[in-house]
C-alpha cells in the first residue's frame, strides 16, 4: 500500500516536472475581496460607453456625434488609396489629432517592405467580407465601445463587430512567446492617474496597419481621463526590429455617452460585398428580399 | 406639427453632418471602390423594403424606368447602430413610401449605389450622415 503511494506521488511529481513553459506562466485568477473592489472604485472611472471623437482637446461632444465626413471627401480622399495600399507609412485608422502622419521611420529591411506593397498592393478582399481590422485600428470604429472595470482586469467591449479587448491589470507579466493575435496580449498597469496597456503579439492582420512590422512591435496605450466624460488614448508603436525609434501614432479622443448602450452588430448579417476572381470588392444586389430582417 | 419638428431635426442632422466635413474617421466595414464616389444619380421611387440591418441598411425602391418597366434599385446606407444614434428608427423609412434618393452609383452599372440623402414628397430631407471612408 505505502508502496502504491509512493508510485503515485512520484507520478504526479514526475508530471508536474514536465508541465511545458506556457503553463507555467499561467495566473491563478483569484476571487476578488471587498478590499480589490474597495481599491477599484479609487481608481479614475473609465467605466461606460464612449465613442471616438474628432482631434482637439478633450473630446467635445457635438463634434464627437457626428465625427463623419461627407461622402465625396471621405472617399475620394481616403478610401480607395488605403485600401489599395498607396499611402504606404500611414497607420490605418484614420487621421486623428496629433498625429504626424507619415508613418514610423524604418530599418532598411523594412523599408524595403514597404516599398514591395507600394508596388504591390492589397485588394479590397478582407475589407469586403467583414473582417475586423487588428489594434490599434479597432479602437478608431465609428461605432462606441464599452469600458468595464474590475478587479485585477480593464475589458474593452466594442460594438464593431462584436469584438472584446482583455487587459489585465493583475500584475502578471506579458509573454515572452505570445501567439499571433488581431489584438495580441495586453496588461495594464496605473501610472498615477493614467493606465498604461502594453499589448504584445501582434499578427499581421490584412486589414492592420498600413506599414509593415515584426513580430517584436509592441503597441503602448495611455488611458487618461481629461474631464468627467473625455478620455484620451495616447498611443506608439515600438518595434526594434522594423522602426529606428519609437513611433507616435497620436493621441484619440473620445467622448462619454452616459445614455448609450452597446448594440448588436453582426456584420455577416446582410453582407453584400463580395470578391470577384481578380481580388476586387463588388455589391450583390441580388434577392432584395433574402435578408432576416 | 411633429412631423415639422422631425423634419427640422433631421435636416439638422445633415447639416450638423456637413459642418462636420473635412474629418474623416476610420474604417467602415468595407472600401467604398465600388461606389463612383464622385459620380451622382438621383432616382424616384416607392419603397419596396427596408433592411435595418448590419454592416449596412438597404434600401430597396421600385423605380419605373424610360419605358415605363418597373426596375428594383438598392441603394446602401448607414448602419442601424449608427442611425439610431442619429434620430433614425427602423421606421423611418417604411415600405410604400415615395422617395427621391440621391446616391453614389455602383461604377459597374448595377441598379444600386451608396446613399447621399433622400427627399418625401412633402420636401422633408432624410441625411444620414453619409458613408465613412475605408481606412
Amino acid at each position: 500500500m505505502e508502496r502504491t503511494r509512493q508510485i503515485i506521488f512520484g507520478c504526479i511529481a514526475a508530471s508536474l516536472a514536465l508541465v511545458p513553459a506556457a503553463i507555467a506562466q499561467t495566473t491563478v485568477r483569484k476571487a476578488p475581496t471587498a478590499a480589490d473592489w474597495a481599491a477599484l472604485a479609487k481608481l479614475p472611472d473609465f467605466t461606460g460607453v464612449w465613442e471616438v471623437g474628432l482631434g482637439g482637446g478633450g473630446g467635445g461632444r457635438a463634434a464627437a456625434g457626428r465625427a463623419a465626413a461627407p461622402a465625396d471627401a471621405a472617399a475620394g480622399g481616403r478610401g480607395d488609396a488605403a485600401a489599395k495600399g498607396g499611402r504606404a507609412g500611414a497607420p490605418a485608422g484614420g487621421g486623428r489629432a496629433g498625429r504626424g502622419g507619415g508613418g514610423p521611420s524604418l530599418t532598411p529591411a523594412y523599408a524595403a517592405k514597404a516599398q514591395a506593397r507600394v508596388a504591390n498592393p492589397a485588394e479590397d478582399a478582407q475589407a469586403a467580407n467583414c473582417l475586423p481590422p487588428g489594434l490599434p485600428a479597432i479602437m478608431n470604429q465609428p461605432y462606441p465601445m464599452e469600458i468595464l472595470m474590475t478587479p485585477g482586469k480593464v475589458t474593452i467591449v466594442i460594438e464593431a463587430y462584436t469584438q472584446v479587448r482583455h487587459i489585465y491589470t493583475d500584475g502578471r507579466p506579458l509573454p515572452t512567446d505570445p501567439d499571433p493575435l488581431f489584438y495580441g496580449t495586453s496588461v495594464g498597469h496605473w501610472e498615477d492617474d493614467t493606465l498604461v496597456v502594453e499589448t504584445v503579439g501582434l499578427a499581421q492582420v490584412p486589414r492592420g496597419l498600413t506599414f509593415p512590422y515584426s513580430d517584436k512591435m509592441k503597441i503602448v496605450e495611455r488611458f487618461r481621463l481629461t474631464g468627467p466624460d473625455s478620455l484620451t488614448i495616447e498611443t506608439t508603436a515600438i518595434d526594434p526590429e522594423a522602426f529606428t525609434a519609437p513611433y507616435s501614432m497620436g493621441t484619440r479622443n473620445l467622448a462619454r455617452h452616459r445614455t448609450w448602450t452597446i448594440a448588436e452588430y453582426i456584420c455577416e448579417e446582410n453582407n453584400r460585398n463580395f470578391i470577384d476572381d481578380k481580388g476586387n470588392a463588388g455589391t450583390k444586389l441580388s434577392n432584395p428580399l433574402s435578408s432576416a430582417k | 406639427m411633429k412631423n415639422d419638428m422631425t423634419a427640422i431635426v433631421r435636416r439638422t442632422i445633415l447639416l450638423v453632418s456637413l459642418v462636420a466635413g473635412g474629418t474623416s474617421l476610420a474604417l467602415a466595414h468595407h472600401s467604398y471602390s465600388a461606389f463612383d464616389m464622385a459620380g451622382q444619380r438621383v432616382i424616384t421611387g416607392t419603397i419596396k423594403k427596408m433592411d435595418w440591418t448590419n454592416p449596412h441598411t438597404w434600401i430597396w425602391v421600385d423605380v419605373a424606368n424610360e419605358q415605363g418597366v418597373v426596375e428594383t434599385w438598392g441603394i446602401e446606407g448607414m448602419s442601424p447602430n449608427y442611425l439610431e444614434r442619429r434620430g433614425w428608427s427602423r421606421n423611418t423609412i417604411k415600405v410604400g413610401d415615395k422617395l427621391s434618393i440621391t446616391f453614389h452609383p455602383l461604377k459597374n452599372g448595377d441598379k444600386g449605389g451608396s446613399f447621399q440623402s433622400a427627399q418625401r414628397p412633402n420636401g422633408e430631407v432624410l441625411g444620414m450622415t453619409p458613408p465613412i471612408s475605408e481606412k
